[in-house]
């Protein structure tokens, strides 16, 4: 069945070392978050009550709404609501226009690439900025973040040199990550400056005080936040929880779970404008309210997207996130874009998984990641006429012992053919970047027979020899 | 109906109101002194001095300063001058332009509180004033009261119930600014301040 998936895999899967150094550096942050976790001796209690307060906070999630909106005027924020990604990136657009701004300073927000805010602005004649030093990475060679908190992962040191000495004012050859990260800061920082708004997404939202949370580790959202005189954040409808008790235990579990930190550097929690400044609050829906109404699946709106599955993923870590062709990649992704996207190729995305539960092993909300991506494949993956002919065939061959004992010859027999390439040869995609193992030479079922037969012979050697 | 209407009427139909409250979390006991804190910090990439009593702190922040500015520009907030008396740097107006701020090297903010589990110290924005100082400056001073010391967050949100957060913003800052976006590999000062040193105060 080749999905979209396959093929993109094909086209952009990472070989040779730059697999490698792909695969080691989101497996890392997946050591990391394991010693951070058993270091610290509150860790799966913590996910527990995690686990047990989304379901509370997005059970009561209108309450929570509407308090938070409440909470957020009275402070001086004003808050505005979009249905789908149209509507939010008109009323961005809106508020920069009224405002005659047009440089933008921006840090990281996946709800503003699910949405594709950033295209929307620039082809009318915003210029906008990503600020977080991987985004800005990927904004300069053109291409979407393939990590959620690692946006550029899946670049090398010399592939960002060479960027970096093409767009930036950096030597030919430079591939020392501080250098290379000096001289983005510099870069960077005239921007700051120059910037006439800052957008943020937000990674919580307190309903009892209407504060939003902006967490970094590069200060980014901090320095945007604290010099333009228009901030605009825009966050998902389910990043509202209902008090700073909850906030407190979402936040113990996220800098750990996402790089192993016990708390990332700057955790900003921001209750209306600052004095001469103003603040512009976007909830959106984009399609959660539709998950929400779903109950096999609502529980995904839990995510507080710190990564962790994506790093642990077999899949992920072999294929990268580009693979995926939609803005969260990884386990969480794929159980995400069957409702949030919508496209035949992203409904299909359930399909990359080797269902082996790593995920939902790692989760810090401990969503049942897995289970969700075998419940997707039976509702929302999109059959061609072919696959329905080939789960037919399959069908009836397993219903029939004598077809399928037949049938199990025949494939030993084409075997070593199907192993090699050649064209026309059906497997010839999986043998890209995959070896066929050697078959075992005769069926399980003859195997079996004769493992049995030799254990008896044991069983009866073993007693045979004593009185 | 306007959008509002329409998100809410969504939420309300699909939501069921069933699940029963978490309850509060019940963290396990944990140390809160200074030394354990300060560990946190180190982690952080940062660094952590003392707790030093009144009359030394001053010597000892003068010196940090004087090694990290070389010279150049240093701000301290009313709070930190407060502690510090005269030395070598100057104070700074709350309501000053962020922009005039682009060249200072090292700034001086007395924290709100520091948070053992995780070497956070808490600011609090009627201090952090203007906003863009303590993200700003190159390098950065926080003087710490070590009797502020909570044991973890739980605690530390607790303490923001009563009226911290009715001035803009209330900023966690644990170590200086880094990056892993390249290879995974971690570097000091991304955006933010390249180093941060953490004063505590008291005996």
């Amino acid at each position: 069945m080749s999905s979209a998936l396959d093929q993109l895999a094909l086209e952009l899967l990472p070989t040779g070392p730059r697999l490698r150094g792909h695969d080691a550096a989101v497996f890392a942050l997946r050591e990391k978050r394991d010693v951070a976790g058993r270091a610290e001796p509150d860790f799966e209690r913590l996910r527990d009550h995690a686990q047990a307060a989304k379901v509370h906070a997005l059970d009561h999630l209108d309450a929570n709404l509407e308090r938070f909106e409440a909470r957020a005027t009275e402070a001086g924020a004003v808050v505005h609501w979009a249905e789908d990604a149209l509507a939010l990136n008109r009323i961005v657009h809106a508020l920069l226009d009224a405002r005659g701004a047009r440089r933008v300073v921006k840090s990281k927000s996946m709800l503003s690439e699910e949405c594709g805010l950033n295209p929307y602005l620039e082809t009318r004649g915003i210029e906008v900025v990503d600020t977080d030093l991987g985004e800005r990475i990927v904004q300069l060679g053109h291409e979407p973040p393939s990590h959620i908190i690692m946006p550029a992962i899946h670049r090398t040191r010399e592939d960002i040199g060479a960027l970096f000495a093409r767009e930036l004012d950096v030597p030919a050859g430079e591939t020392d990550p501080a250098r290379l990260t000096e001289a983005a800061r510099r870069h960077l920082r005239a921007h700051f400056l120059g910037a006439d708004a800052a957008i943020t997404g937000a990674n919580f939202a307190v309903a009892e005080s209407g504060t939003i949370v902006v967490v970094t580790n590069e200060g980014n959202a901090d320095l945007g936040m604290s010099l333009p005189k228009l901030h605009i954040a825009c966050l998902g409808i389910e990043k509202v929880i209902p008090g700073l008790a909850d906030l407190a235990v979402f936040l113990r579990l996220l800098a750990r779970s996402a790089t192993g930190q016990p708390i990332s550097v700057y955790t900003s929690l921001v209750t209306g404008p600052r004095p001469g400044a103003e603040l512009h609050i976007v909830l959106v829906d984009n399609g959660r309210t539709r998950l929400l109404a779903d109950d096999a699946h609502r529980r995904a709106l839990g995510c507080i997207r710190c990564g962790a599955c994506l790093n642990t993923c077999p899949v992920y870590r072999r294929a990268g996130g580009h693979a995926y062709g939609w803005a969260i990649p990884g386990p969480i992704g794929a159980v995400l874009a069957p409702a949030l996207g919508g496209t035949d190729a992203q409904r299909s995305l359930p399909l990359a998984s080797t269902l082996c539960g790593s995920c939902t092993a790692v989760c810090p909300i401990k969503i049942d990641l897995h289970e969700q991506l075998i419940s997707w494949r039976a509702t929302a993956v999109p059959r061609g006429r072919r696959e329905r002919m080939l789960a037919w065939i399959a069908a009836a061959v397993m219903a029939r012992p004598a077809l399928y004992r037949a049938a199990g010859r025949f494939a030993r027999w084409l075997w070593p053919a199907l192993s090699r390439r050649w064209p026309g040869n059906p497997a010839s995609p999986w043998l890209e970047a995959r070896a066929l193992p050697p078959h075992p030479g005769a069926s399980f079922r003859t195997r079996w027979r004769a493992r049995t037969r030799a254990e008896a012979r044991w069983r009866a050697n073993a007693h045979g020899g004593r009185p | 109906m306007s959008a509002r209407e329409r998100i809410l009427a969504r939420v309300r139909a699909a939501t069921r109101q069933v699940a029963p409250a978490p309850g509060t979390f019940v963290p396990g006991s944990r140390r809160s002194d200074f030394a354990t804190f300060a560990e946190l910090v180190v982690a952080a990439g940062g660094e952590a001095h003392g707790p030093f009593d009144a009359g030394s702190l001053v010597s000892h922040v003068a010196d940090r300063c004087r090694t990290w500015s070389g010279g150049a520009r240093v701000l301290a907030t009313d709070a930190a001058l407060a502690l510090l008396g005269a030395g070598p740097w100057q104070p700074v107006s709350a309501e000053a332009d962020p922009h005039s701020l682009a060249d200072v090297s090292v700034a001086i903010l007395c924290g709100a509180f520091g948070v053992a589990e995780n070497g956070a110290v808490g600011l609090d924005g009627r201090e952090a004033r203007p906003r863009a100082l303590p993200v700003l400056c190159e390098r950065l001073i926080l003087l710490l009261d070590t009797r502020t010391l909570v044991p973890d967050m739980h605690a530390a949100l607790a303490r923001l119930a009563d009226g911290a957060l009715a001035h803009h913003h209330f900023t966690f800052v644990a170590g200086p600014s880094k990056t892993a976006d390249i290879e995974g590999e971690l570097v000091l000062g991304a955006h933010g301040p390249r180093e941060l040193a953490v004063f505590g105060i008291g005996v």
